[in-house]
């Protein structure tokens, strides 16, 4: 009897976990794009050359800045697509927008940021999750007319500057792997 | 077939003795249930959601570690906070919420160890902010900060031991806004 009841709780844990573990292995990235071009019927593009400008970019303007240029996306980690001239209308539904981003992000994200502002059809949403000893990190940012996805790898030290500062280092996030040099 | 049925109750007590934990522990976290707020998304001009859960407070706290004797202040104003939660819905004319799309969250500040320790209400902005806190013995275990003005509606809230005196340190930082709060002592009116 008591063998029964094992196999049935390790039945239950299996039905549970396996769906997880799935999840896990799916390329959220891809789908959260995916999920940007049927919601709003637009197309990507993606930037590798764009974004390895933006890199030099930042590194440059911190340098005019007198600063020290800290990156703040591990090197090689940065993933961007980016929608230019596209029209990004919501009808009004971005609730429905939002909830498609949540269930595509449900497998291990968490929600850090969303900012949403309707009238203006501007959307920001943060995630991140684990990433063994580092995280990953996935700032989607909308405006009416262009949008960026963009999944970097971060550290701990700026995983703790993306809590203090969320939008500032979101935004920053963005910047670097998409702002070109002028 | 009657060990089969005594098992499947044992199974069922177990079930039901983790669902009354889980219910009991709920009732006694600071944290407040604040997603039926999301509603007032739809008719906001501008909606800010910010969730900073236990493990994320945790993993980054021990790295606010900079020589900047403001990091220090910081550090150990959250080492032992588990969560920061905000929502801020701003409109863009007045009366476009009632009170009755904010009561799922005042209701549980009624009940479930809450005290209002501040109330500021002006009546010539009709700007009102209040603070309340959940204590355990002597602990603080959470702080919540209601603010309401015509066109805006932010709740604040922090779970885990915060000293209230250092709470505008958070201001503008880890997804607080500026809240204004005033420099009053705490004193409880429950």
């Amino acid at each position: 009897m008591m063998m029964k009841l094992t196999l049935t709780g390790i039945m239950i844990a299996l039905t549970l976990a396996a769906p997880l573990g799935a999840r896990a292995d799916r390329d959220d990235f891809n789908a959260v794009v995916k999920a940007i071009e049927q919601f709003y019927h637009v197309k990507h593009q993606n930037v590798p050359l764009l974004a390895r400008a933006g890199v030099k970019a930042v590194r440059t303007a911190a340098k005019i800045r007198g600063g020290q240029y800290k990156r703040i996306a591990e090197a090689g980690s940065v993933r961007v697509a980016f929608f230019e001239d596209q029209t990004f209308d919501s009808h009004g539904n971005m609730a429905a927008f939002k909830a498609s981003i949540q269930n595509t992000l449900v497998a291990n994200w968490s929600a850090l940021v969303q900012t949403l502002a309707p009238k203006e059809e501007e959307q920001t949403f943060i995630y991140v999750r684990d990433a063994n000893e580092k995280f990953h990190v996935l700032v989607i940012t909308i405006e009416r007319h262009e949008a960026t996805v963009v999944q970097a790898t971060i550290s701990p030290q700026v995983l703790a500057d993306l809590v203090r500062d969320p939008n500032g280092v979101g935004k920053t996030i963005t910047d670097e792997a998409t702002i070109s040099d002028p | 077939m009657k060990t089969l049925f005594r098992a499947s109750f044992d199974l069922m007590l177990v079930v039901a003795l983790l669902i009354a934990a889980g219910i009991t522990a709920s009732a006694q976290s600071a944290k407040l249930q604040l997603d039926q707020l999301d509603a007032l998304a739809n008719r906001a001009s501008e909606t800010v959601d910010v969730k900073l859960d236990e493990r994320l407070m945790q993993t980054t706290a021990k790295f606010f570690a900079g020589k900047d004797p403001d990091d220090a202040e910081i550090r150990d104003l959250i080492k032992n906070v588990k969560g920061i939660y905000v929502k801020s819905f701003t409109f863009e004319k007045e009366n476009q919420y009632a009170p009755a799309d904010i009561e799922s969250v005042l209701s549980q500040l009624r009940s479930g160890g809450w005290n209002k320790i501040i109330g500021v209400t002006s009546k010539k902005d009709g700007d009102n902010v209040d603070v309340y806190l959940m204590t355990v013995g002597d602990q603080i275990s959470g702080l919540t900060v209601v603010s309401i003005e015509p066109k805006e509606v932010t709740i604040v809230n922090i779970v885990g031991p915060i000293d209230l005196e250092k709470l505008s340190q958070l201001e503008g930082s880890f997804g607080v806004p500026y809240l204004n709060l005033p420099p009053s002592k705490p004193k409880s009116d429950k």
